[in-house]
Formats: structure tokens, C-alpha cells, sequence
């Protein structure tokens, strides 16, 4: 039902547009043509920070990171194995997809913490690549207070996520 | 951010180069930069495809109208979103039913619009702040990617993680949206 719903809007679109006379091939054209100065700005900053991310990572730095934060989280009731998941899915939307995949395929998919992992992977976002993608894309210097937000909304996600997880679980 | 990029790579370069050599160091660095080309390109198909829409939407009058519609829903969020008022809502439309593809191409639109009337160009102004917060808590309503993988790993309900993921997302974006309201004044 609900994948119907994209492609009906669409051409209602396409439908509004001729009926108000428009030109929907030159217009289109116009429109996605646009895209491609959008790449040339957003590309620097994608690099910028894919490659702080990657050396960060391949390092292991941030496996250091994560055994050092590891007895912080444990009295809060949290899988030690959810940890890598919860500390990587602020910088790489697909390194969170990689570790929930593997939690899925080692503990199960309808164990507790493949449950919870599904649930942290679906309520948090990658907020360091998003940042950096639509403020580097208009030049953005000064990001005042939506870093520090955007890390406190994330870190109430996953508080939360856990939380439900374990209220809701249905198995 | 310049904090955070800074102490990423400063830590990333000179704990690789002691552990595994500069060669390593080096390819890791180049690995990340060949990923963003990468990932760029793949995207590109994508925002092609949503930019050429939107330029119909452009054309025939639909975006003007619509952000002249929603400036009131969304007067409470965004006080001063006024052209992109419709890109604003299409973008968080669009993060609400998974597609994240979509929804870049509809907030870059927004941040674009936003800067134009921005008297300080550098620096983010409260709508932007807002936007930026309220995607990042990603309020979702139907997370279909997450209901496919648990699919695939033979979860007997995979579409039971929906409330949780709705319920834990909502009281981020409540936190987001009560902090962006404190922080703009």
C-alpha cells in the first residue's frame, strides 16, 4: 500500500504541471543539471570527513575508544556488543549497517540484542556526515549550538532505544 | 566541527603511523578520500533523479504555493522559514518515510533558500540549526530498510522493531526540538 504512494504523488505532479502548461522535459532538464554544481560543493566536504573517518577507524583509535568507554556503559544495563554499533552510527551510515548485519547473523535476528540493535540502527542518524554535508554545501563556518543538540537527541535515542528494547521485546 | 575533524585525524594519523607504519597511515587517509568519490557517484544517480522533479515543482508554480501553505503548519519549528517552507517539509517528509536518498536534495534546497536572507552568510542561523536537529533525530515512520534486513536474517516478526524505533525517536526529536527552542533565542 504504502509503496504506492511515492509513484502516485509523482505523477500527480507530472499531471498538475501540463495541466498548468508546463514545460516538464526542459524544466526537468533544468532541474537536474542543477545537481551537478551541488556534487562539486558537497564532494570536498564528503571527502573532508570520510577521510578523518577512515583513518580514525583503521587505526584503532576508535576500538581504544570504545573499550575505554565500555565500563561507563556497562551499569546502565547495556550488551557490551551493542557499544561499536551505538559509537560508530554518528560517523559511517554503512559501518552501522555492516555491525548490526553481523549482530543479526551471530545472536539472531529476534535475539535481545539483535532486536536492540535494529531499533538503534533505525532511530539514529549519521549526524557527522549530514553536518558536514549541508552546511559545507552553502559555506557554512559556524555551526553554533546544532552539533552539541544533535549529539544529546542521539544519545536520548539510544538511552531510550535500549529502554523500549527491553519494555517491548517481544520474543 | 573543526575541533572534532581535528582531533580525528591528528589521533588517526599518528596512531596508525607508530602501529602499522606510514605506508598504512597513507593508504587509510586515501581509502577515505576514493570512498567520498565513491559514494558521490552513487548518489549522483539519485539526485538527478529528485532535482529533476523538483525543477518541475519549480516550474510550474507548485513550490511557491506550497511553501505559502506550509509556512503556518511549520511556523512553530521555523519562524523565519518563508521560501523554504516547502523544501523544509519535503525534506522532513521524505526522512519520515525512510527515503534518505530524497530527502538530501529536498534540505540542501532548504539550507540554500535559508542562506539567502541570512545576514551573516558563514554562520548557521536558528532554522538551519533546527533542521539539522530535528534530521539528525530522524523521526521514522516506517524504517523499511530495517524491516528488510531483519527479514533476511529469518526474524519470525520482522516489523515488531517499528514502536520501539517510533518511540525512541520521537523523545529524541522532542529533546532536539525543546533544545533548538531554548538555544534560538
Amino acid at each position: 500500500m504504502i509503496s504506492y504512494i511515492i509513484p502516485a504523488l509523482i505523477v500527480l505532479l507530472l499531471v498538475y504541471a501540463l495541466f498548468k502548461r508546463t514545460n516538464i522535459f526542459t524544466a526537468f532538464i533544468d532541474g537536474a543539471a542543477d545537481s551537478l554544481p551541488l556534487l562539486k560543493t558537497i564532494l570536498p566536504c564528503l571527502a573532508t570527513m570520510l577521510i578523518a573517518i577512515s583513518v580514525f577507524r583503521s587505526s584503532g583509535a576508535l576500538d581504544y575508544l570504545i573499550s575505554l568507554l565500555s565500563p561507563v556503559f556497562s551499569p546502565l544495563g547495556l550488551d557490551p556488543k551493542l557499544l561499536p554499533l551505538i559509537l560508530l552510527r554518528p560517523f559511517s551510515g554503512s559501518a552501522a549497517v555492516a555491525i548490526t548485519t553481523d549482530l543479526m547473523a551471530a545472536e539472531g535476528a529476534d535475539s535481545l540484542v539483535g532486536y536492540t540493535a535494529g531499533v538503534l540502527m533505525g532511530a539514529s542518524e549519521t549526524i557527522f556526515y549530514t553536518l558536514a554535508l549541508y552546511f559545507g554545501s552553502i559555506g557554512i563556518k559556524k555551526t553554533r549550538f546544532t552539533l552539541p543538540v544533535a549529539l544529546i537527541a542521539s544519545l536520548i535515542a539510544v538511552i531510550t532505544g535500549i529502554w523500549f528494547s527491553k519494555l517491548l521485546f517481544p520474543f | 566541527m573543526n575541533a572534532v575533524f581535528a582531533c580525528m585525524l591528528l589521533i588517526g594519523i599518528v596512531v596508525e603511523t607508530v602501529k602499522n607504519g606510514g605506508d598504512a597511515a597513507l593508504a587509510s587517509l586515501l581509502a577515505g578520500a576514493n570512498e567520498a568519490v565513491t559514494l558521490c557517484v552513487s548518489l549522483l544517480g539519485a539526485y538527478m533523479f529528485w532535482m529533476g522533479l523538483m525543477g518541475v515543482m519549480q516550474r510550474c508554480g507548485l513550490m511557491e504555493s506550497l511553501s505559502r501553505r506550509l509556512r503556518p503548519v511549520i511556523r512553530f519549528l521555523f519562524p523565519d522559514a518563508d521560501r523554504a517552507a516547502a523544501p523544509i517539509s519535503l525534506n522532513l517528509a521524505a526522512n519520515m518515510l525512510g527515503m534518505g536518498n530524497a530527502a538530501t536534495p529536498f534540505g540542501l534546497e532548504a539550507m540554500k533558500l535559508l542562506n539567502e536572507n541570512n545576514p551573516r552568510p558563514t554562520v548557521a542561523t536558528n532554522a538551519m540549526c533546527t533542521l539539522l536537529a530535528v534530521n539528525a533525530s530522524c523521526l521514522e515512520l516506517l524504517p523499511t530498510t530495517l524491516i528488510a534486513l531483519r527479514q533476511t536474517y529469518g526474524s519470525a516478526a520482522p516489523a515488531s522493531v517499528v514502536l520501539p524505533t517510533l518511540l525512541s525517536s520521537a523523545c529524541a526529536t522532542i529533546a532536539a526540538v525543546i533544545l533548538c527552542k531554548v538555544l534560538s533565542k
